[in-house]
């Protein structure tokens, strides 16, 4: 029995030889078919690494600050990207409540929120990367009381000032300096100046820890050029102790309805799920990918039928059924998909370093997506090679035998 | 002696456009078994088409035809197909042979398929007919290192390796100079004395013809008696 098993072994073994000669035989095409399979993992494999690192990076910026609640306009989300349209004056209120006054007598009576240690407001604006690549959060911030609110710590240069004449100075992290460069061309020190909403900004300082954007400027500044006055994007809270987060939640919704409170702690949950847009752009790219993989190896497949016709017509007149035909192409094409996948993997390996070390971007490689990208590839080439296979099935054995 | 091969008013009709260009016209053939039979001919009188029909390869306009009792005319592709597979052995005037595999690959390669993935090869059989074709020491070897008789050797060992019920062979000698056909004629001599193999061999060449049991002639479609052929011939 063993002795069959081996014999049978042996054939299968012939059989895959004649595919593995097939594939060697014409290198060109294999090359062509494994880099149209390699393109589509490349495609996957990248683009999503760069969507999921950029969140994960930027919900770990997030949510590194020790303010433990976030307050944001109604109707809006932390992901959803708002700019200028949350009134300021809420971080005030939750400090010391709201009481009419000569400017606004008919305001509605509010006590501070119990509580509350420190309230933040910060705005957001997203610009392009000066790299070029990809785009940046800029944060205008209220120093004094982000502080608060925040473990931010200057390391080098000073904290942002709040006298006239500070309107244009920045500070940035660390990372932000190591990798970036100002309009002189030279990397971000202090004294360098960097552009931010088309403006020239002198950065004063570099602040440790990473936390929401890298650089961030006054929020007064922010409102001036963006003509959000007295606005920003969300606000930040601190509580008297970690502990009592979601008992100040509730109060805050109680005397502001409407207005979404979130913990600081539910931001990577939010994150995870993605942003909507961008979870169907991934699609589409994944869709891509799979385009790609079965043009390329039903084009190449196609191809090789036409040339081996007078080989097909040999199978058949060995009474090869079409059953086998099919399969013998389809494991060809699995073969070359198969090494094309690898190859994309290599390069996507290469150039998450690549891009790593040359730009400010974060690329996430995940087994998950690697077998996704993976699949996407061998499917892709087992859906292209089919038709191909087929045709080849179907050719009429006479005429295949006489084929020249 | 048992009869192999049996056609009955065989008739083939070509349609080219809209002009029907007959091939067969009602041929009746019959082949007993461990017979060595040559068809001879001018080109276009049918006997390639004869050839493809009773090998299953194409289906004919009407007539029967019977491989060792079953009747190809009222089977489907797939059935064809599988008949073919077991019963039939090819050899081509252009060896046919696959150019990646060694000689040993293109006869494990037919093994396969006749297998059909059920069971081993069968060893002693390879040998055995690797032997009578005196090849073992080329086994190893792929085609283009091979001398078109050795080739066209290997294709014959692949044709009978399964030990079919017929090997239809197309001008086997056809791609051969004089030394080589002599060798390849010589050896399907023996595999239809040693193995009783039944063989078909179409050829133009009257000394192949005349190294085989029976010779039927073919003008226009049909077989023509010897008298028949005589009568054309002095004419």
């Amino acid at each position: 029995m063993r002795r069959a098993r081996r014999s049978r072994l042996a054939l299968r073994t012939e059989m895959n030889s004649l595919i593995v000669a097939n594939v060697k035989q014409r290198p060109l095409r294999t090359a062509v078919s494994m880099a149209g399979v390699a393109l589509g993992v490349i495609l996957v494999v990248l683009t999503v690494g760069l969507a999921r690192g950029v969140i994960r990076s930027t919900s770990e910026r997030q949510t590194n600050v020790e303010a433990e609640l976030r307050f944001f306009p109604p109707g809006t989300m932390p992901t959803s990207g708002n700019y200028l349209t949350l009134s300021a004056r809420y971080a005030d209120a939750f400090l010391k409540g709201v009481q009419p006054s000569e400017e606004d007598p008919d305001v509605e009576p509010k006590p501070p929120i119990p509580g509350v240690a420190a309230a933040t407001p910060v705005g957001e604006w997203v610009q392009p990367s000066t790299g070029g690549i990809g785009f940046q959060l800029v944060d205008g911030i209220d120093y004094s009381s982000f502080v608060k609110t925040t473990a931010l710590k200057i390391v080098e240069g000073r904290a942002l000032g709040d006298s006239p004449g500070s309107e244009y100075e920045a500070i940035v992290d660390r990372y932000y300096a190591e990798s970036s460069k100002g309009t002189d061309g030279r990397k971000v020190e202090v004294g360098s100046t960097i552009e931010v909403l088309g403006h020239d900004f002198k950065v004063v300082g570099i602040y440790e820890p990473p936390l929401l954007a890298r650089v961030k400027i006054p929020l007064r500044t922010l409102q001036d050029l963006l003509g959000g006055a007295e606005n920003c994007t969300f606000i930040m809270i601190k509580t008297t102790t970690p502990e009592i987060a979601e008992q100040v939640r509730d109060s805050i919704k109680h005397y502001y309805p409407g207005n979404p409170v979130l913990l600081t702690s539910e931001l990577p949950a939010l994150y995870s799920q993605g942003i909507k847009p961008l979870n169907i752009f991934l699609n589409v790219v994944v869709g891509l990918a799979m385009v790609i993989s079965t043009l390329v190896i039903l084009l190449a497949m196609y191809t090789t039928i036409i040339e081996r016709t007078r080989e097909i017509g040999i199978l058949k007149s060995l009474g090869a059924s079409k059953r086998f035909i099919v399969t013998t192409i389809e494991k060809e094409a699995a073969l070359i998909s198969a090494m094309g996948v690898v190859l994309g993997f290599l390069i996507a390996v290469a150039g998450k370093y690549g891009i790593e070390a040359n730009t400010k971007l974060t690329i996430d490689i995940e087994l998950k997506w690697l077998l996704i990208a993976a699949i996407i590839g061998l499917v892709g080439g087992l859906v292209g090679a089919f038709y191909p296979a087929l045709r080849a099935a179907n050719l009429d054995p006479v005429e295949a035998i006489s084929y020249d | 002696m048992k009869t192999v091969l049996e056609t009955m008013d065989l008739k083939m009709v070509y349609h080219v456009g809209k002009v029907d260009v007959p091939a067969l016209r009602g041929l009746n053939v019959s082949v007993g078994a461990g017979e060595y039979v040559a068809i001879m001919g001018p080109s276009g009188c049918g006997k390639s088409t004869f050839l493809h029909i009773v090998g299953g390869m194409l289906q004919p306009t009407s007539g029967r035809v019977l491989i060792d009792g079953e009747d190809l005319t009222v089977m489907s592709d797939k059935e064809r197909t599988d008949l073919r597979r077991r019963k039939i052995g090819f050899v081509f005037q252009r060896f046919n042979l696959f150019p990646t595999l060694t000689a040993e690959g293109n006869l494990k390669l037919a093994e396969r398929i006749y297998s059909n993935g059920s069971n081993g090869g069968d060893s002693a059989r390879r040998h055995e007919v690797l032997k009578l074709l005196r090849l073992e020491n080329k086994i190893h070897h792929k085609p283009l290192e091979l001398s078109g008789g050795e080739q066209q050797r290997v294709a014959i060992a692949r044709a009978i390796i399964n030990r079919p019920a017929i090997l239809l062979a197309d001008e086997p000698t056809g791609n051969l100079d004089s030394e080589n056909s002599q060798i390849v004629l010589d050896m399907m001599r023996g595999l239809n004395n040693e193995f009783r193999q039944t063989i078909i061999m179409i050829t133009h060449n009257p000394e192949a013809a005349a190294r085989a049991d029976r010779v039927i002639e073919m003008r226009d479609g049909h077989v023509v008696e010897p008298e028949q052929v005589r009568e054309e011939t002095h004419r």
